[in-house]
């Protein structure tokens, strides 16, 4: 595998084939999130959820998708037509750009990863900084009203969140000295007899208590599905939107959704590392715990109201994340001298 | 490989300049300068300057731009305002494009006003070197910086406020 990456050609080959493997893999897994949402959020509220095609419902995203591949592209008249299009496919580039960076350990001593880079983390926000663009002008072209309140609501919401999302990060780069997430991962600790990586969330608890909150609001779940909130906004951004461009969009939202819970298990869960449990095995479970708990919130929580929502972000988070920098500064200092 | 990017991403900063000032929706414009705003982030990455690429995406085009979007969506589809003629506004831009084609004349015969410091290019351009730089070599000019934002942020709240609004 060294060897293949010193070579010009074979470092490409390796990557492309990485790229397309990449590209499945999160194509099932978010198919599979759907239904794991739908029949998650189906027992949540005492009902069956999908089960009626194949076995326990698995085949029902594959029906759905098949529908909305053959259903008419409908694009209205007076929209901004281009901007339209193009929309929906910012959404769904800027979702799967981030795994770029994104490494997973697939065995003892085996890690897979696109791109090793210094920046690391950052390119992630970088590009989902970009998914604003997407809801953003998708709100803006459909010439409805509804639509561009979603979209202002959406842009508003997302910028608020991204500083807290930032902020409650640092203290983790402060404590590892690196932006990278392979060095994120392997952080290890010599605590007595104990010598090996540890789950950051044990030293910055309250990170990750922000991280999640910011995260939630970053991908617009429910309870901070404002832009979509159906009761005031028919659809938000996506009313205009039908078939394949929708579709555009829902995967968008569930890829970036696997993002952060991928991206909160490398930073707070030690990433692929748990007991003897096989790598690929334990990044799985605990994504796929992260995942539950983001549809637990969804089945228990009532939406926010709006300026709820700001004031959340602006007069909580935001402070709360500085102090948390402050805090785990000085404690770094007295600690290591 | 990287000539061929770099040949790709000033053809994008130049077309996206170009739509910025032929557009004549305001909207449009601003995509347009979002677009030269990541043609100039990619020319950063092919200097290995990696985090002021980031930071060019980040600050950039994901917020500034979209504080410019914000406020036009705001407006609703405006015409386009200024139908008066403009008075001193060509013989300037004149000058400043002679000052310009002036400057890159120079730089293409190899004047040098300082020669550029030897870096260490296995750290050029990651977060650690330029963290180091701000907060020990820039410190005062970066502090300055902090202080000159806060004065601006203040500043804009004060005007934004409405009058007898006491709140």
């Amino acid at each position: 595998m060294s060897d293949l990456y010193a070579n010009a050609i074979g470092h490409w080959v390796v990557v492309v084939v990485a790229m397309l493997i990449l590209f499945f893999v999160v194509l099932t897994a978010t198919a599979y999130t759907v239904w794991f949402e739908r029949v998650a959020l189906g027992r949540i509220q005492r009902r069956p959820g999908p089960n009626r095609v194949g076995p326990f419902g698995l085949l029902q995203l594959a029906a759905d998708g098949i529908k909305a591949a053959f259903k008419e592209s409908i694009v209205p008249t007076k929209t901004e037509h281009v901007l339209f299009v193009v929309a929906p496919c910012i959404a769904v580039a800027a979702a799967f750009l981030s795994w770029a960076v994104i490494p997973i350990g697939l065995w003892y001593n085996v890690t897979y990863w696109i791109a090793d880079i210094n920046i690391g983390i950052l390119l992630v926000f970088a590009f989902s900084s970009l998914n604003v663009y997407a809801i953003f002008l998708g709100g803006y072209a459909s010439n409805n009203k509804y639509s561009l309140l979603g979209g202002m609501r959406a842009a508003a919401q997302l910028i608020s969140y991204e500083v807290a999302l930032g902020l409650s990060l640092v203290p983790t780069f402060m404590i590892v000295g690196s932006l990278r997430l392979r060095d994120i991962v392997g952080y290890t600790v010599s605590w007595g007899p104990y010598h090996g990586p540890i789950p950051l969330i044990l030293l910055t608890p309250i990170g990750f208590v922000i991280y999640l909150t910011a995260a939630v609001a970053e991908t617009n779940r429910a309870p901070f599905d404002l832009p979509e909130a159906e009761q005031e906004l028919i659809g938000g951004f996506l009313t205009e939107y039908t078939g394949l461009k929708f579709i555009m969009y829902y995967l968008a939202e569930y890829v970036n959704m696997i993002t952060v819970s991928a991206l909160a298990v490398l930073l707070f869960f030690g990433g692929w590392y748990l007991w003897f449990v096989p790598p690929v095995l334990a990044f799985l479970f605990k994504v796929v715990l992260l995942l539950f708990l983001y549809i637990w919130l969804r089945g228990t929580f009532p939406r926010l109201r709006y300026d709820m929502l700001m004031r959340l972000g602006w007069k909580v988070l935001l402070p709360l994340g500085i102090v948390n920098v402050i805090v785990t500064g000085v404690i770094l200092v007295a600690t290591q001298g | 490989m990287a000539i061929a990017i770099f040949f790709i991403a000033a053809a994008l900063a130049v077309a996206g300049g170009i739509g910025v000032i032929a557009f004549r929706q305001p909207l449009r414009s601003v995509l347009s300068l979002v677009v030269v705003m990541i043609a100039l982030s990619i020319l950063f990455l092919l200097l290995s300057a990696q985090f002021v690429f980031v930071a060019q995406i980040i600050v950039y085009a994901g917020a500034v731009m979209v504080l410019f979007l914000f406020v036009i969506a705001l407006l609703g589809p405006a015409k386009e305002i200024g139908k008066g003629r403009l008075r001193f506004q060509p013989w300037l831009s004149a000058l400043f494009v002679l000052a310009l084609f002036g400057l890159l004349w120079a730089m293409l015969q190899g004047v040098q006003y300082r020669q550029p410091e030897q870096a260490d290019l296995s750290t050029f351009g990651t977060v650690q070197s330029i963290g180091i730089g701000l907060f020990t070599k820039y410190l005062y000019p970066f502090e300055l910086t902090s202080i000159l934002l806060l004065v601006a942020a203040i500043g804009a709240i004060y005007l934004s406020r409405r009058e007898g609004d006491d709140r």
